[in-house]
């Protein structure tokens, strides 16, 4: 049998197979943002080791909503181009109902109307005592004028470690202030040693940290306390100074300004550098967890003052979501029961909870448990000296301006400019 | 009388025809076009839209008219990308060229193991930039990588092959044309091979050098695809984002910053999605007026 097709017949068909598919790629993707199926979506970051995932979501496969809530389903997401993937995500109604993320994320979305306020979860907290288990101030540095923008869950410090070895061969005290940071530089430097070990190359914003840990080590800070941008101050110049100093005395490594974290991970490990600023993982990143690397206690400033850097990674809730009050009782057991990622050791974080902090697992860790005994009680927000976080910190971080003053700063270039250009250049960013 | 009146009926039916099969041809392409515009078309008017708008990545912001293009052009950051995306562009074109012509003309010679050769030096164009660039990166980032510690040897000093800005230009420009060479060569070589040997062996007879015969048969003979590897390769030096972002990620103080890592830095770093939005506008209309000259001279080329 055959069958004959007019031309206007083909034509149709033709017509009705194109704009059916067309209709299908445009409609595409019918679940809701937030959801998938009648579940929420909760997507997360590398936050540790190779293992960290695996532990993370088996622990969000673990949750068991009450009544008829969703459940949660679990995404990880890598570092790279972590902005595009949220931003897309939440612009098309495809993001997620729960998510960590970059730690400004939460603000820099409540200004655009993109975030649930969990305030709800903190008086859920405040009822049921979870709220005094929290670490002095890391719930109020997440209080907007218009809520709690976010919970937090972990926290990220810079801080200064040394390699014990080094050190005991040149004969060189474990530093406590900044002078006599400068001389054990000096000494070291005569063995070829780096005491300020650092690095700003690509998607390296050690550097760039580093040089506001001793900013804010000296009283100083990217922000006034009206949470404007005000870096060119006499705290910042004389703090920038001493960084000058440090690169005259050979502290700093030439190469330095253009290492990735993988380069400057790499010349601690070879024991080129004796001292530096670095993240609360140098150990584990370094695969030397034998003592040898050491974390040093907060350096005491010339004004007397002593000061760390903390950034406090958090949990956020979404606008978009399929159930709010599922978003808040998932957000609640996640933090509620995230005390396994540290009893496994596969978070490179420290706890934001006391109950974590006291764990037998957590305390075996001699230099995370350091961190939390010395640095957390001196350690100041990237916001400092503003009183709260904002939105527009997240366009500071590693943003162009202030990886460049990074990099001018460490080549050992007068710090006046620098600063100066610096004002200018977050000025246009900061709004 | 009027025209048609005039005309036979068999003439009006064939001049009907073409335009029913024209038209036939035009509903038979409407859906691929209506799909190439909702691809390609939307985002770059919604793209448009956004340079001339005060917005982030999620929300679309206030009109602020030509703001951002004039802060762009006024910005002192962008001056020196272009600067940089220039000379960029001239190494990564020129150098591979030459790199690859000289690789072209050598491998129509018959020299043994050619076809090793020939794969052995597709592999930088072969292997991911990803790859390629850590390996870079083992290469000559710290003063003890290998290069830093051959120049050490050779008494040369401790060159910062990434550290100083001057050398960070010069290391991501061999590196770009390091990884374009094999392309050049591909497509020299098929150019190449299009030339009738004849014309050689009369020129021989005709008592022309080698020199002459490269210079007055072959360039001209290969200047056709010569032009089209300029225009590809402009294209793609402009558009460069990875080979200069995982490498120096536009450092040290902004010296290897092109003009597609200033906008990508813009919107996505710094989160001005209006102002790197201009910027990557006023880029690809620059490309636009070189693509047209470049295609100009194909036309204009004998062969």
């Amino acid at each position: 049998m055959t069958t004959n097709y007019s031309r206007r017949a083909f034509l149709g068909l033709g017509a009705a197979v194109g704009g059916g598919m067309l209709l299908s790629a445009c409609g595409g993707g019918s679940a809701s943002g937030g959801g998938d199926g009648g579940t929420l979506k909760f997507w997360d970051m590398p936050w540790g080791q190779a293992n960290y995932t695996a532990a993370a979501k088996k622990l969000t496969e673990a949750y068991q909503p009450a009544g008829s809530l969703p459940g949660a389903t679990y995404q990880g997401l890598q570092w790279a181009n972590f902005s595009q993937t949220f931003s897309s995500a939440i612009a098309s109604k495809t993001g997620p109902a729960v998510s960590t993320g970059g730690g400004f994320q939460a603000f820099q979305f409540a200004d655009q109307g993109a975030i649930a306020y969990a305030d709800n979860v903190i008086n859920q907290f405040r009822q049921d005592g979870t709220f005094d288990d929290f670490l002095p101030g890391q719930l109020d540095a997440m209080k907007t004028a218009k809520g709690y923008a976010a919970v937090p869950w972990q926290l990220d410090f810079r801080i200064w470690w040394y390699r014990k070895s080094l050190l005991d061969a040149a004969g060189v005290k474990v530093p406590t202030t900044w002078d006599e940071l400068l001389t054990a530089c000096r000494t070291l430097a005569g063995r070829k040693l780096f005491g300020f070990g650092t690095g700003a190359g690509a998607g390296n914003n050690l550097g760039s940290q580093g040089l506001h840990l001793m900013m804010l080590n000296n009283g100083g800070g990217l922000f006034n306390a009206d949470g404007k941008v005000e870096v060119v101050t006499e705290a910042n110049l004389e703090a920038m100074r001493f960084v000058q100093d440090l690169v005259k005395a050979k502290a700093v490594d030439p190469a330095s300004i253009s290492y990735t974290t993988d380069n400057l991970i790499t010349q601690w490990r070879n024991k080129r550098v004796a001292m530096g600023i670095h993240t609360a993982g140098l150990d584990t990143d370094t695969g030397e967890t034998d003592g040898d690397l050491q974390v040093m206690g907060p350096l005491t400033g010339p004004s007397g003052a002593k000061a760390g850097l903390v950034f406090q990674n958090n949990i956020m809730m979404y606008a978009d979501t399929p159930s709010q009050e599922g978003s808040e009782a998932f957000l609640s057991y996640y933090i509620k029961n995230m005390k396994t990622l540290w009893q496994q050791n596969v978070v490179a974080g420290l706890p934001v909870l006391k109950s974590i902090v006291a764990l037998p697992e957590f305390q075996a860790q001699k230099q995370k448990a350091k961190i939390i005994a010395e640095w957390a009680p001196v350690a100041k927000t990237f916001a400092a000296n503003s009183p709260t976080l904002f939105g527009g910190l997240a366009a500071v971080d590693s943003s162009q301006p202030i990886t460049q003053f990074a990099q001018t700063v460490l080549a050992g270039q007068d710090p006046k400019p620098a600063l100066e250009s610096l004002q200018k250049a977050l000025e246009a960013i900061v709004k | 009388m009027t025209l048609t009146a005039a005309c036979p009926k068999t003439e009006v039916a064939r001049t009907r025809k073409p335009r029913r099969a024209r038209r036939t041809l035009l509903v038979l392409v409407a859906p691929s076009l209506v799909l190439l515009l909702l691809i390609n078309a939307y985002p770059l008017v919604y793209a448009a839209l956004q340079s001339v708008r005060d917005g982030s990545l999620i929300n679309a912001g206030d009109y602020v008219g030509f703001e951002n293009y004039r802060a762009t052009l006024t910005s002192p950051a962008f001056w020196r990308s272009v600067q940089f995306t220039l000379i960029f562009t001239v190494v990564g074109v020129f150098g591979s060229w030459l790199g690859g012509l000289g690789l072209a003309l050598l491998l129509r010679t018959r020299i043994p193991g050619r076809t090793v050769f020939k794969t052995l030096l597709l592999l930088p164009w072969v292997v991911p930039v990803v790859v390629s660039s850590t390996a870079w990166n083992w290469l000559v980032a710290t003063p003890q990588s290998p290069l830093p510690s051959l120049a050490q040897a050779l008494g040369l000093g401790t060159p910062l092959f990434l550290a100083d800005p001057v050398l960070a230009k010069v290391t991501v420009c061999v590196f770009k044309v390091w990884i374009s060479v094999p392309f050049m060569m591909m497509l020299i070589g098929a150019a190449l091979a299009g030339v009738d040997r004849t014309v050689y062996e009369a020129a021989d007879v005709d008592g022309a050098t080698r020199w002459q015969q490269f210079r007055h048969i072959t360039l001209p003979m290969i200047s056709r695809s010569t032009y089209i590897s300029w225009i590809l390769m402009t294209i793609f030096c402009v558009n460069d984002f990875p080979t200069i972002f995982l490498l120096t990620g536009g450092g040290p103080v902004d010296a290897t910053t092109s003009l597609v890592v200033l906008s990508y830095r813009t919107v996505f770093q710094n989160f001005q999605v209006g102002p790197g939005v201009a910027i990557a506008f006023v880029m690809t209309a620059s490309l636009v007026v070189v693509s047209v000259a470049l295609y100009r001279q194909i036309r204009k080329a004998h062969v």
